[in-house]
């Protein structure tokens, strides 16, 4: 990974690094400036609903629409009709024509921990973490299109225009670490899923609520944090920030009682900070060798063939759930990963309509290594107790086939699944029915707006609480739906 | 609680006592049934009944109402009830909690009743009717009459001097009741960079700074103000405003985020149209029904791209059909945006809230909404023909024509050589087919594979490295003796072309005429990326059908062909070189007969021909084949219709996006905003803004869905309509003082901002409206200039001891409010102080990223934009606005979002502005250009710092911030110096 050493030495052997002396003296700056609202503290700080079980949020997006029935949701019924015409009961609108026969998983299915929670082999690696996980397969969304599917999950609402989940966790809670944004993304390196960053856009909160992306991969991991210049040097740079400081004091005296000139002067020295604290969080190179095997992470310099494939499924995925952990023990409030970009060709999401086993095995694979490796790891140096992890898709998949080897959409039902910060593990709630099909209590499935509520009610939030008045409206997360689902904490 | 309880049991007892019984309907009735009962119905009863019983109170009878004990019965001071309804200082009453409070004599009224022991009536029950409820409360402000109000009198006051305009005077009053006085006028420099920002969105050049200092003429101020309207500047800044309002972008967002290459034409519409500064009312009319209101006018189709200009499912509409509950919900949502673009950005009004259930807090019922999507029923968004010349189209007619005739002339004229010629004629013949062959270079082009049918599709496309500014694509035909076919081999029947993923050149209608060798030019007008060409009927080769090009050239504004530096990839190829392979394509060789041998066999060929048909038969015979060529030249030559993304209801279809021609689609009442329910079908109406208003419009069967629109347009800027003149009124006032007289530019409502100025809103909306004091009915750059002149808005930014203590928000307006610039203001800034702006107005917009992956969802990579790449240093509204990848630069400095409606930036700061001011490659683009461009003009080191300070800052450095700065470059040179002038606060702010 040529590039990716690069990048180290650019970031940790120059004087960039965090040793440089330069910027350490501006940080010595003495500071007189009111908080900017970049970190300011969450709308609710120090008034949270209620003493909260969790501090921070990992979660992992599927995007294309992740399979429950050949990964988590375990349907022997199918196993055992294999092949017949798929009869549903009621007249199915497809949304292409995946109404073949009912086919079965490709992957083989194990029980697995002290639950005995049946996985398919392609999420193996999960199988030690499934007694802290708790499962929840009656999910059910309200349409099966990507774009408004993947919006409704991201932001609650299945159109533009609406601030993402860890805006709201970010605008509510602010940062736990000032040097660093609240609201990190990881996307798929091969490109952005549906609807891209408005996925995680601030919409209508403050701009410093809206995710930050991090491409690790690529030169400059996070926009704009070091200037691409040769003729600006560190020297230059951190004594430009003095003559800025000093001529922007000077400004703002003359203008008495403008906390927004004085705020300005703190986000100078704050982006200072970030720019020793950000390339640190980033940087593996301290990782032990086996937590890096044990993300899968000890393949280095590997080159990987052009079709899809595990090993390298793993590597990238692996790399986001690290450097997830990285940030999110060093207080960054929300990491978002996500796996599986657009509806490009080759294929690299998870909506499989043609070859079912092509796409789900490797990135399944890939997804089960990194999770379950960042799920032991946080175990282990006791962030689990106060992270939550989010496992999230668009919607499911049918149960009969489409082509021959294909799943078509299936808004009906679908799974999530959630552990750590106050969740019960080795349990499922909520079941689908025998095929997988749609919830098998139709009357009252689980929707996102409810693992929103949830998952505020852990961070201390009440989601009915947490409002913000736009264009004439009190906006909530939940909009005018949501229950906490007691049962799973 | 239980004392209260016991004393309330106390006094019911006391009063059955005093009174006997309740008596039933008596004459103490009357005040409860006359005017209390109207009041609990009104503003209490839609939380408070026995359904609902928010709080756990009901009113809806006696016993609801008296057994929680709110109500002291004869004592009105110690009833919980009336401290409920009543303000407390500053803090509004807890109930009603929804909407206004009560009017003081109507707590006066309530006290009263219970003064007089809260007779009610035996057995009285409130019955509880939503519909009739809401409908019924036009008791708010926005919905009330705008009368024009007097301007004040001010004689006694002190201050009276300071009063240049109305709009002073009541600036005034409310300071002076608030014990406030204005602050004093700022000085010229500020006045100039305040005006010159906030008219243009630039910043003024030295010059006009210091030719306005000096001016002492006595209007010199009002003259600076026309200068700036009448400047183009003044449309491309308030365009911009507007735009943000109905969410314009350049792409559709959702998933695969397509291009809409058409989109412009609208945005251009909206900066002329404040550039002419067209009526307002017309302004409305266009963007709603100008086709209908202004038929035959280009501004009547290009108006309409307002309600084409927010986001569009393209999946939802192009994969899924209508009849699936998935398409009809990606409709119903379609409509929602229109209906909501529409009343939130006309009136204010948050109509959409009734998607799902009756309007919570205005009288807006689900009946109403449901009228308004009925409107826009017909209506998809579309590439619409804004523009043909009727010249034009009738010298298509006749060429069509022309060419027809002469082919079947020359038709007649071959069939007769063929069965004269015999022999000698199909021997010559097929020699010179042998020589074509021969004197043909063997890199024929590319070649798909076979197919059955004809109406196969094939695809074939060139993907350059980088959008690059093309003026010309040409194709040229192959050439191939196959089955004898030669000039045109394979050459499609029916195509079009696309470049970024759009059509551009369609032939998909009807039959091409194979061009045979003759290159067909088709013009471009946007950087190109990617240029696929899809044929959808397909060459006739032998017994199967194919689609074979010698060769696409992509000429650049110089004519030089590049498209040999992009990638040919292809739905597929037969790829058999040397011949035919997809690298032929753009391999700069394609066939043009020439060669000795066959010219000397074609003058054989023609000397037979001469005896079969005489001189007079050739000439007959060249002169037809010259009108066909001429005539195929002249055709291909006229420029096709102009078109702009727009409402329309006849486009081609695009999968199940399939247009409606004017057949309204059936509009449901949907419970719970629920499809899969529908209710009854609705038909097109409005929103009463009166108790009694009709909703549903008068519309005969068969009336085209237009005459819908039509009414509305017209029925939204009628002068009785309030909320329009207020609505639009107070986004100027917004915009000009950086907060509105209602805060909630968006949202009049009874959820929406208190009004700051009541008379002044009022009396600017009858102004803007009717006319007066200098204002043209409807005349933005009126309007502008009598806020500017104004002497509220002359005055100083500086913040007052007395003020900050009693008006610290400065509602009142007793300064000046300071703002940080716009994120299109900074960039403009950044690129007129380098001396890069580049002022060329209107046309397709320039991309800030590489656009890549066309041909699915297209990848907008802005980290991969050169930012050297001049074509991007135009002013930022002329930028192609990604909408759901919106331009990193500019969001992290608050740009609005084009997902949503944004009456009013945010405008924050963070940390990741600093690093994006900072380090951006923009920034130190910018900052080196500026650099070399100072070091070109002098060699004096304090010469040049002055020339970075007065070009960014509009003044000369002070000698102490010039030691500094000298210091700083002579270690580190002027680049660094002007990366941080862009940072300084000075830089980005505002007085």
């Amino acid at each position: 990974m040529a590039i990716d050493l690069l990048r180290r030495k650019f970031l940790f052997e120059s004087a960039w690094g965090f040793g440089s002396l330069a910027l350490m003296d501006l940080l010595n700056l003495e500071s007189r400036a009111s908080e900017p609202e970049g970190n300011r503290p969450g709308a609710t700080s120090g008034i949270l609903h209620h003493p909260p079980r969790a501090k921070r949020v990992v979660q992992l997006f599927m995007a294309g629409a992740a399979s429950h029935i050949d990964l988590f949701d375990h349907k022997p019924a199918l196993e055992k009709h294999h092949g017949e015409p798929s009869d549903f009961g009621e007249k199915v609108e497809a949304f292409q024509n995946g109404l073949g026969p009912w086919m079965k998983s490709p992957f083989q299915f194990r029980p697995y921990g002290a639950s005995g929670k049946m996985l398919s082999d392609a999420v193996a690696d999960l199988g030690c973490c499934v007694d802290e996980m708790a499962f929840i397969h009656n999910m059910t969304g309200k349409t099966g299109v990507h774009s408004q599917a993947t919006y409704l999950q991201a932001t609650g609402f299945q159109r533009p225009g609406f601030p993402g989940v860890g805006s709201w966790v970010s605008y509510a809670l602010g940062s736990e670490n000032e040097n660093l944004p609240a609201f990190v993304v990881l996307p798929d390196h091969r490109g952005f899923a549906s609807n891209g960053p408005k996925n995680w856009g601030s919409a209508f909160l403050p701009t410093s609520s809206q995710g930050t992306t991090i491409f690790p991969q690529r030169e400059r991991p996070i926009r704009d944090l070091f200037p691409k210049s040769e003729l600006v040097t560190p020297a230059s740079h951190a004594q430009g920030l003095k003559l800025l400081d000093k001529l922007n004091r000077d400004f703002a005296t003359t203008r008495e009682g403008d906390e927004r000139l004085e705020s300005r002067l703190r986000t100078y020295e704050l982006a200072a900070k970030m720019q020793l604290s950000a390339p640190e969080a980033l940087d593996l190179s301290s990782e032990p060798a086996h937590i890096m095997k044990m993300y899968g992470l000890d393949r280095a310099g590997a080159e990987y063939p052009e079709t899809i494939n595990v090993p390298e499924e793993i590597e990238y995925f692996g790399r986001k759930c690290l450097i997830a952990r990285r940030l999110l023990e060093r207080g960054v409030r929300y990491v978002q990963i996500w796996s599986g970009n657009d509806n490009s060709f080759p294929r690299r999401n998870w909506d499989s309509h043609e070859d079912l086993k092509r796409e789900h095995g490797p990135l399944a694979r890939g997804m089960a290594r990194g999770a379950s490796a960042l799920i032991q790891d946080l175990k282990q140096r006791g962030l689990l107790d106060d992270t939550i992890v989010l496992w999230t898709t668009e919607f499911g998949r049918m149960p009969s086939t489409q082509g021959s080897t294909g799943r078509d959409h299936n808004p009906h039902v679908f799974t999530n699944w959630l552990c750590g910060g106050g969740i019960r593990g080795g349990m499922s709630h909520g079941e689908s029915d025998q095929w997988g099909f749609k919830p098998l209590d139709r009357e009252n499935p689980t929707q996102v707006y409810d693992i929103h509520a949830t998952l505020l009610h852990l961070l201390g939030l009440n989601h009915l609480k947490l409002t913000v008045r736009h264009n004439g409206i009190d906006r909530r997360l939940t909009d005018v739906h949501g229950h906490v689902i007691r049962e799973i904490i | 609680m239980m004392t209260k309880f016991r004393l309330q049991i106390l006094i019911a007892v006391l009063f059955l006592c005093s009174c006997g019984i309740t008596r039933s309907y008596g004459l103490d009735d009357d005040i409860f049934l006359d005017r209390v009962a109207p009041i609990l119905q009104t503003r209490c009863l839609e939380c408070h009944r026995t359904d609902l019983a928010k709080g756990d109170f009901s009113l809806q009878d006696a016993t609801g109402f008296f057994e929680e004990g709110y109500v002291e019965r004869g004592d009105s001071a110690n009833s919980h009830l009336i401290e409920l309804i009543s303000s407390q200082g500053n803090h509004r009453a807890e109930m009603p909690k929804n909407g206004a409070p009560l009017a003081a004599d109507q707590i006066e009224t309530i006290q009263l009743w219970i003064d007089m022991g809260a007779p009610w009536p035996e057995g009285y029950k409130f019955t509880y009717d939503a519909k009739a409820a809401r409908t019924l409360d036009y008791n708010w402000w926005s919905f009330q009459e705008i009368v024009k109000p007097p301007a004040p009198n001010l004689v006694g006051s002190p201050d009276r001097q300071w009063v240049r305009t109305p709009v002073d005077a009541f600036v005034l009053e409310k300071l002076e009741a608030n014990g406030l006085s204005p602050s004093q006028e700022a000085d010229r420099r500020t006045l100039i960079r305040r005006l010159t920002y906030d008219l243009t969105g630039l910043p003024p050049t030295v010059a006009e700074i210091e030719a306005f200092e000096r001016d002492k003429s006595e209007d010199a101020y009002e003259q600076l103000v026309d200068r700036l309207l009448d400047s183009p500047r003044y449309g491309e800044r308030w365009a911009r405003h507007w735009l943000d309002v109905v969410k314009y972008a350049d792409t559709c967002g959702y998933d695969k985020d397509k291009l809409r290459p058409n989109a412009w034409p609208y945005r251009d519409y909206v900066i002329r149209a404040f550039n002419d500064d067209k009526p307002y009312r017309q302004f409305v009319q266009e963007q709603i029904a100008g086709d209908v209101l202004f038929p035959g006018t280009e501004d009547g189709v290009l108006g309409l791209g307002f309600i084409a200009a927010g986001p569009w499912d393209f999946i939802g509409h192009v994969e899924v059909s209508e009849s699936k509950l998935d398409g009809r919900i990606a409709r119903n949502l379609d409509r929602d945006d229109m209906v909501s673009n529409t009343f939130n950005s006309f009136c204010s009004l948050t109509v959409q809230c009734a998607r799902c259930h009756d309007h919570k807090f205005d009288p807006i019922t689900q009946d109403h909404y449901y009228g308004l999507q009925a409107i826009f029923a017909a209506v998809d968004r579309a590439d619409r023909v804004y523009a043909v010349d009727p010249k034009i189209e009738l010298q298509r007619d006749a060429l069509k024509h022309e060419i027809a005739n002469a082919q079947k002339s020359l038709a007649q004229l071959n069939e007769q050589i063929n069965r004269s010629g015999g022999q000698a004629l199909v021997k010559l013949r097929a020699r010179i087919a042998a020589v074509k062959v021969d004197s043909k270079k063997p890199e024929f082009g590319y070649h798909s594979k076979v197919e059955a049918r004809q109406d196969s599709q094939k695809w074939v496309e060139i993907e350059l490295a980088q959008a690059t500014v093309v003026k010309q694509i040409v194709l040229h035909g192959a050439h191939d003796e196959f089955n004898n076919i030669g000039a045109g081999f394979g050459f499609p029947v029916r195509f079009r072309v696309e470049v970024n993923g759009s059509t551009i050149f369609d032939q998909e209608e009807v039959d091409f005429p194979n061009p045979q060798q003759a290159p067909i030019a088709i013009p471009v007008s946007q950087p190109l990326k990617s240029v696929r060409l899809v044929a959808t009927k397909l060459a006739k080769r032998s017994q199967d059908y194919h689609l074979a090009m010698a060769e696409i050239e992509l000429l650049n504004a110089r004519g030089e062909n590049i498209a040999g530096t992009g990638k040919v990839t292809a739905l597929d190829s037969i790829e058999a070189p040397i011949r035919w392979r997809k690298s032929n394509l753009v391999d700069g060789i394609w066939y043009e007969p020439n060669g000795a041998t066959l010219k000397e066999l074609q003058a054989d060929v023609e000397s037979l021909v001469l005896n079969l048909l005489g001189k007079s038969g050739v000439e007959q015979k060249s002169s037809l084949e010259n009108r066909i060529s001429k005539s195929r030249k002249s055709l291909a030559q006229l420029p096709d219709g102009k078109k702009v993304y727009a409402a329309a209801t006849e486009f081609k279809s695009q999968g199940n996006f399939k247009a409606t021609q004017g057949q309204p689609r059936p509009v449901y009442f949907l419970p719970r905003g629920e499809v899969a329910y529908p209710g009854p079908i609705l038909k097109p109406g409005i929103v009463p803004l009166a108790a009694g208003e009709a909703s549903v419009m008068k519309i005969k069967p068969g009336e085209n869905e237009s005459v819908a629109r039509a009414k509305l347009a017209l029925w939204l800027t009628d002068e009785s309509n309030p909320l329009l003149w207020r609505s639009v009124v107070n986004r100027i006032w917004h915009y000009h003082f950086g907060r509105g007289i209602v805060d909630t530019p968006n949202d009049f409502g009874r959820m929406g901002g208190e009004r700051s100025h009541p008379e002044l809103l009022d009396w600017l909306a009858a102004t803007f409206r009717d006319g007066g004091e200098s204002v043209s009915a409807g005349s933005f750059k009126n309007l502008h200039r009598l806020i500017v002149t104004s002497s509220v808005y002359r005055q100083s930014s500086s913040y007052s001891g007395l003020g900050m203590t009693v008006d610290s928000g400065n509602r009142f307006l007793w300064r000046m409010n300071r703002r940080r610039l716009s994120a299109e203001e900074i960039r403009d800034s950044i690129l007129q102080a380098s001396g890069l702006l580049n002022l060329e107005m209107g046309g397709a917009g320039y991309f800030l990223f590489q656009l890549e992956k066309t041909e699915h969802s297209p990848h907008y990579e802005y980290h991969k934009f050169d930012h050297t790449d001049s074509d991007s240093y135009r002013r930022s509204i002329y930028r192609f606005i990604v909408r759901s990848q919106p331009d990193p630069f500019m969001t992290t400095l608050d740009c609005a979002d084009s997902s949503q409606s944004t009456p009013a930036r945010n405008e924050t700061q963070t940390p990741l502005q600093s690093l994006t001011m900072l380090n951006s490659d923009f920034s130190l683009v910018m900052a080196e250009k500026f650099a070399n461009r100072i070091e070109s003009e002098t060699a004096d080191r304090s010469v040049k710092i002055q020339k970075v300070v007065r070009r960014s800052l509009g003044r000369y450095p002070t000698e102490l911030e010039l030691t500094m700065m000298d210091d700083f470059v002579q270690q580190h040179g002027l680049v660094n110096l002007i990366r941080i002038v862009f940072n300084l606060s000075e830089f980005v702010f505002i007085d």
